[in-house]
C-alpha cells in the first residue's frame, strides 16, 4: 500500500445513463493492468464489463450497485466508485458521492448535458465534490465536444475549459491535442495502450493556439504568478498551468474538460493523468463528523492513521461469503483483529477480514487507513453507519434520504417465496434507505415503496433471482398520506366527552377507505354539531358505527369524485423519435405540455395519469431503440374522466362480488 | 361546464383583448411587430387564451423561451385576469383550458418552416393535436423564403388554422412609407393583417397597418403595461 496520502485518489465516475461510463471504467482498469481483457457492456462475448457485478446489470446494460475498485497509475493509487446513472437509483449516487474526494463527469459528445447529468451535478454540488469532465464518444456521428462544453457552461453553470481539442471527429476521430504541452496524442496498439506523442498537425495549429489562449485566460484567475507570466509574455511553464488548474478545480470554480472515446480506446490515459494531477487527495478535503457528546457539534477529522478511528459504511453487498461492507476510513484505521463500535447501535464490532475490492475479485489486506476505501467481511450493520474507536463518540452526518414516491403491492406466489420474501426485504431495506416496506393492515398485502417504478422493478427482479422469490405485483401508486380536518363543535354535551374519540375514529376509518370506490377520501371537513346518548346502550362501538352511518349518508349526497395522481413526465429523445414519443404519451391519456427542440435531442414534457405509466419504460425503450430516457415526478391529483370512473366502479363491484 | 364556470368564462372573454379577436380566419396570416419588451408575447398569449376559452386549440411556437417560461406566461395572464375579475375558483376552468394548448420550442438556428410543417403534420396524423390558431413568437423573417412561407399558408388553409407571427424590430431600422418594417417586405403579400405596437406615454398603443383593422372608434387598442392586459381606449383616457 502506498503510504503517501498525497498520491491517493478516491474518485467517482458519474454520468447520464448510456454515456459510456462503465466502458470507460473498464478501459481504465485495463490500462492500469487490473484486468487483462476488455469486455463491453452489452458484449457479444457474454462476459460483460467487469464493474457490472450483478447478473441483472449485465443483462440490462445498466449499472445498479456502486462497486468500488482500485487501481494504480504512475505512482498514484486510484479508488474508483462506479456510480449508477439512472435517476431511480439516486440514493446510490448520493451515497457514493459522500465518500468521494473528486469525480469524473462523463458526458456524451452527441447527447451532451441531459437531465440526469443535471441531477448528478446537483448532487456533486451538495457534497462539494470537485470534478473534471470527460466528453466521451467523440467517434460517434454528430459528435461536437465544444457544443457540450457550452452546455456545461449554460446548463450547469460550470466554468468549463477545454484542456484538449479533438483531432478529427466522428469516424475520423484519431486523437487529441493536449493544450498543456501543445503536443498531439495518438493511441496505438491493439487496445490503444501505446500513447504516441507527435507534433500538432499543421491544420490544427491555429485552433490549438487559440484554445490554449482561452484556457490560459480562464485559469489565470487562480494564479497570480501565471497572470504575471502571461503579462510578461514569456514562455509559460507547465507546472504553473498545472497548479492553477488544480487550484481552480479543488475550489470547484473550474471544470477542466478532456475528450476521447473509451470504446475506441482513445483519450483514456490522458484522463488518468488528469485525475492524478487535478483531483484532490484525501487530505486536500476537509471532512467533519458530529460530536454526539456535545450536541452534535461538527468536528474536523484528520487524515491520520494514528488518530482514533472514524469510518463510514456506505455500501452493503451480499456476497458469496456473507455480507460485505464497503467503508471509507476518514480518520485512524480499520485493521484486522481490532475492535470498533457501531456509533448508531453502540455495539462492539470485531473486524475480521479486511479486503480491497476489484469488482468481483478481492485482495486481503491488513488494514484500511485514513483516506482509503476498502471492505469488511461479516459485519452486521446498515448502510450509513459509522464505526468508531472506543472512547470517541463521533458520527458522520446522517445522509439526506429522500421520501419514497411510488408504492407497489406484492404478493408471494407460494410458501417458499413467502419465507424468502422477508429475507430479501430485510436485506434490501438495510442496503437502501429509500426502499421501504410495510404490510397493509386491511388487505394484508406487502407494500414496497421506492423512488420510481424502475427502482421497484429492479428489486422485484432481484427477489426472484437472488432469493428465488416469485411475487405478483399490483399497479404502482403514489406513496404518502394526506390529512383531513375533524372539528368537535358539539354543544351542551349531547355526546359525552369520552365518546368523541370513538366518533372521530369512525370517521377516520371511513376516510381511509371510501364507501364507494374504496379509495382514501380527502378534502373533507367533518364537524360534529349534535347527537344523543343513552346511559346504558351507548358504547365506543355504537358511536363508531353511528359515525360510519352519518358519513355514508353525507358522502353520497356530496357527489364525490375520484381523483387520480398525475405525473409530470419528461422524455428526452433523439429528435427522430419525437413523433413516436408523443404518440405513446398521447395513447396513455397524456396531456402534452410542450416539445422543446434542442438540435439532435428534444425534450417532451407531458402530464400523464400514474395509472397509465405502468410498463412505460419498456414500451419507450422499444419505440426508440433504447435511445430515449424519461423521468417522472408527482404533479397533482386530478379528477378521473367519467368513462374511466365507470370502469373503476365496475371493477370494484366485481371485486366485492367475488369477495362475498 | 357549470353555470358558474360559464359565467367566469364570459367575464374573462370580456376582459381579454376583446376587439383583437376575429381578425383572422383559417388560412390567414397576421403579423405583430414591436421593439423588444413592448408586449408582443403578452398580446399573443391573450389572444391564445381567448381562443382556448372558446374551446379552440392553440399551438404556441417559441424560438426564444423554454417551454416552462411560455407556460408561465399563460398561467400568469390567466390568473391575473381572473383576479381582476374577482374570481376565485377559476383553477378548474384553467385546468380545462390547458389541453387546448400545445407549446413547441425551437432553437432559432434549428428552426425552419419545413421543419415546423413536418411537426404539424405529424401531430395531426397521430391525432395528438390539431391547432386552429398557431402563434410563432420570434419568427426569423430574414431567413425565410417566400415559397416556404407560402407553403405553410397553404397548409394553414387546408388544416384549418390561422397564424400569428411576431416580429422583433430594432430602433435603427427605418420602416417603409406604409410603416411596415423592411424585413417583412419580401413576404408582406402573405400577411392579411399587420399590427404595430408602440409605447404611447404610459400605455402601449396597438395600431393596424394593414388588413381589416381595428374598427374601434378612435382607432386603437391599448395594452396596460402594469397588467399587460389589453383594453379598448376609454374616451378621454
Amino acid at each position: 500500500m502506498i503510504t503517501d496520502i498525497a498520491n491517493v485518489r478516491n474518485i467517482g465516475i458519474s454520468a447520464h445513463i448510456d454515456s459510456g461510463k462503465t466502458t470507460l471504467t473498464e478501459r481504465i482498469l485495463y490500462y492500469t493492468k487490473r484486468i487483462r481483457a476488455m469486455h463491453d457492456v452489452k458484449g457479444k462475448d457474454g462476459v460483460g464489463a467487469t464493474m457490472d457485478s450483478m447478473e441483472l446489470e449485465k443483462e440490462r446494460g445498466i449499472t445498479i450497485a456502486s462497486a468500488a475498485t482500485f487501481c494504480q497509475w504512475k505512482g498514484h493509487e486510484i479508488n474508483i466508485i462506479d456510480t449508477p446513472g439512472h435517476v431511480d437509483f439516486t440514493i446510490e449516487v448520493e451515497r457514493s458521492l459522500r465518500v468521494l474526494d473528486g469525480a469524473i463527469l462523463v458526458l456524451c459528445s452527441v447527447g451532451g448535458v441531459q437531465s440526469q447529468s443535471i441531477t448528478v451535478d446537483q448532487q456533486m454540488k451538495r457534497y462539494h465534490v470537485p470534478c473534471i469532465a470527460f466528453i466521451n464518444k467523440c467517434d460517434r456521428s454528430g459528435a461536437d465536444p465544444f457544443r457540450v462544453i457550452s452546455q456545461l457552461q449554460s446548463k450547469l453553470g460550470h466554468n468549463a475549459v477545454a484542456m484538449q481539442i479533438p483531432i478529427g471527429l466522428e469516424i475520423n476521430f484519431s486523437g487529441v491535442v493536449d493544450l498543456l504541452t501543445m503536443k498531439a496524442l495518438y493511441f496505438d496498439g491493439e487496445h490503444g495502450e501505446e500513447v504516441r506523442v507527435e507534433e500538432v498537425p499543421p491544420e490544427l495549429e491555429e485552433k490549438a493556439r487559440k484554445k490554449r489562449e482561452e484556457m490560459l485566460d480562464a485559469i489565470s484567475l487562480f494564479s497570480d504568478e501565471l497572470t504575471e507570466a502571461l503579462l510578461e509574455g514569456g514562455p509559460i511553464s507547465e507546472d504553473l498551468i498545472l497548479e492553477a488548474v488544480r487550484r481552480g478545480t479543488l475550489a470547484r470554480q473550474l471544470t477542466p474538460v478532456f475528450m476521447g472515446s473509451a470504446y475506441k480506446n482513445r483519450g483514456v490515459q490522458p484522463l488518468l493523468d488528469a485525475v492524478s494531477r487535478y483531483l484532490p487527495c484525501p487530505s486536500d478535503v476537509e471532512n467533519t463528523a458530529l460530536d454526539m457528546d456535545h450536541e452534535e457539534v461538527p468536528v474536523s477529522l484528520s487524515c491520520d492513521p494514528e488518530q482514533p478511528t472514524v469510518a463510514f459504511a456506505f455500501k452493503l453487498e451480499d456476497g458469496a461469503y456473507g455480507q460485505l461492507t464497503y467503508i471509507r476510513v476518514y480518520q485512524g484505521s480499520a485493521a484486522r483483529g481490532t475492535t470498533v463500535i457501531n456509533a448508531r447501535s453502540g455495539k462492539k464490532v470485531k473486524i475480521g477480514r479486511v479486503v480491497r475490492m476489484h469488482a468481483d475479485q478481492m485482495e486481503d489486506i491488513d488494514a484500511v487507513n485514513a483516506g482509503y476505501i476498502g471492505a469488511l467481511f461479516g459485519i452486521e450493520c446498515s448502510s450509513g453507519d459509522t464505526f468508531i474507536s472506543p472512547g470517541v463518540n463521533l458520527t458522520m452526518t446522517s445522509m439526506y434520504v429522500p421520501e419514497p414516491v411510488i408504492s407497489l403491492a406484492i404478493v408471494p406466489k407460494d410458501n417458499k417465496s413467502q419465507t424468502n420474501l422477508s429475507k430479501a426485504l430485510g436485506r434490501f431495506t438495510r442496503e437502501d434507505p429509500t426502499f421501504r416496506t410495510h404490510v397493509d393492515q386491511e388487505t394484508s398485502e406487502t407494500i414496497i415503496e421506492g423512488m420510481g417504478e424502475l427502482h421497484l422493478e429492479i428489486y422485484v427482479e432481484r427477489m426472484r433471482r437472488e432469493y428465488g422469490c416469485e411475487v405478483t405485483t399490483g399497479h404502482p401508486r403514489v406513496a404518502g398520506a394526506r390529512e383531513t380536518v375533524f372539528i368537535d363543535g358539539i354543544k351542551q354535551g349531547r355526546i359525552p366527552k369520552e365518546f368523541i374519540p370513538a366518533v372521530e375514529k369512525g370517521f377516520r376509518l371511513c376516510l381511509a377507505k371510501g364507501p364507494k370506490m374504496e379509495f382514501p377520501v380527502t378534502g373533507i371537513r367533518v364537524v360534529i354539531n349534535d347527537g344523543a346518548s343513552h346511559a346504558v346502550d351507548s358504547s365506543d362501538m355504537a358511536f363508531q358505527a353511528a359515525a360510519r352511518g352519518a358519513f355514508r349518508e353525507a358522502y353520497g349526497r356530496a357527489k364525490p369524485i375520484i381523483l387520480e395522481p398525475i405525473m409530470k413526465v419528461v422524455v428526452e429523445t433523439p429528435t427522430e423519435f419525437q413523433g413516436a414519443v408523443m404518440g405513446l404519451l398521447n395513447q396513455r391519456r397524456g396531456m402534452i405540455i410542450g416539445a422543446q427542440d434542442e438540435g439532435p435531442q428534444c425534450v417532451v414534457e407531458a402530464q400523464v395519469p400514474l395509472a397509465e405509466m405502468f410498463g412505460y419504460s419498456t414500451v419507450l425503450r422499444s419505440a426508440t431503440q433504447g435511445k430515449a430516457q424519461f423521468t417522472m415526478e408527482f404533479a397533482a391529483y386530478r379528477q378521473v374522466p367519467v368513462s374511466i370512473a365507470e370502469k373503476i366502479a365496475e371493477e370494484v363491484a366485481q371485486r366485492k362480488k367475488s369477495a362475498a | 361546464m357549470t353555470i358558474r364556470e360559464e359565467q367566469i368564462r364570459e367575464k374573462l372573454l370580456e376582459s381579454l383583448a376583446g376587439k383583437a379577436e376575429g381578425l383572422l380566419e383559417a388560412g390567414r396570416f397576421g403579423a405583430v411587430f414591436a421593439h423588444a419588451g413592448i408586449g408582443k408575447t403578452a398580446l399573443m398569449v391573450q389572444l391564445a387564451i381567448r381562443s382556448m376559452l372558446r374551446g379552440k386549440n392553440v399551438l404556441h411556437v417559441s424560438l426564444h423561451d423554454p417551454v416552462q417560461k411560455v407556460a408561465l406566461w399563460y398561467e400568469e395572464l390567466f390568473q391575473d385576469a381572473a383576479r381582476r375579475q374577482g374570481m376565485a375558483g377559476a383553477q378548474r376552468l384553467w385546468e380545462s383550458l390547458v389541453p387546448h394548448r400545445f407549446i413547441m420550442t425551437f432553437r432559432v438556428d434549428g428552426f425552419s418552416v419545413p421543419r415546423l410543417a413536418e411537426r404539424l403534420e405529424d401531430l395531426a396524423a397521430q391525432g395528438i393535436f390539431r391547432p386552429e390558431m398557431v402563434i410563432i413568437d420570434g419568427f426569423p423573417f430574414e431567413e425565410t423564403s417566400l415559397e416556404a412561407l407560402a407553403d405553410l399558408k397553404k397548409m394553414a388553409g387546408q388544416g384549418g388554422f390561422y397564424g400569428w407571427f411576431t416580429v422583433h424590430t430594432h430602433r435603427y431600422e427605418t420602416p417603409e412609407a406604409d410603416g411596415i418594417p423592411q424585413r417583412l417586405k419580401p413576404v408582406s403579400s402573405l400577411f392579411d393583417v399587420v399590427l404595430e405596437m408602440t409605447p404611447d406615454k404610459e400605455r402601449i398603443r396597438i395600431r393596424s397597418l394593414k388588413g381589416a383593422g381595428l374598427t374601434l372608434e378612435g382607432g386603437s387598442l391599448l395594452l396596460d403595461p402594469s397588467s399587460m392586459l389589453i383594453r379598448a381606449e376609454v374616451a378621454g383616457g
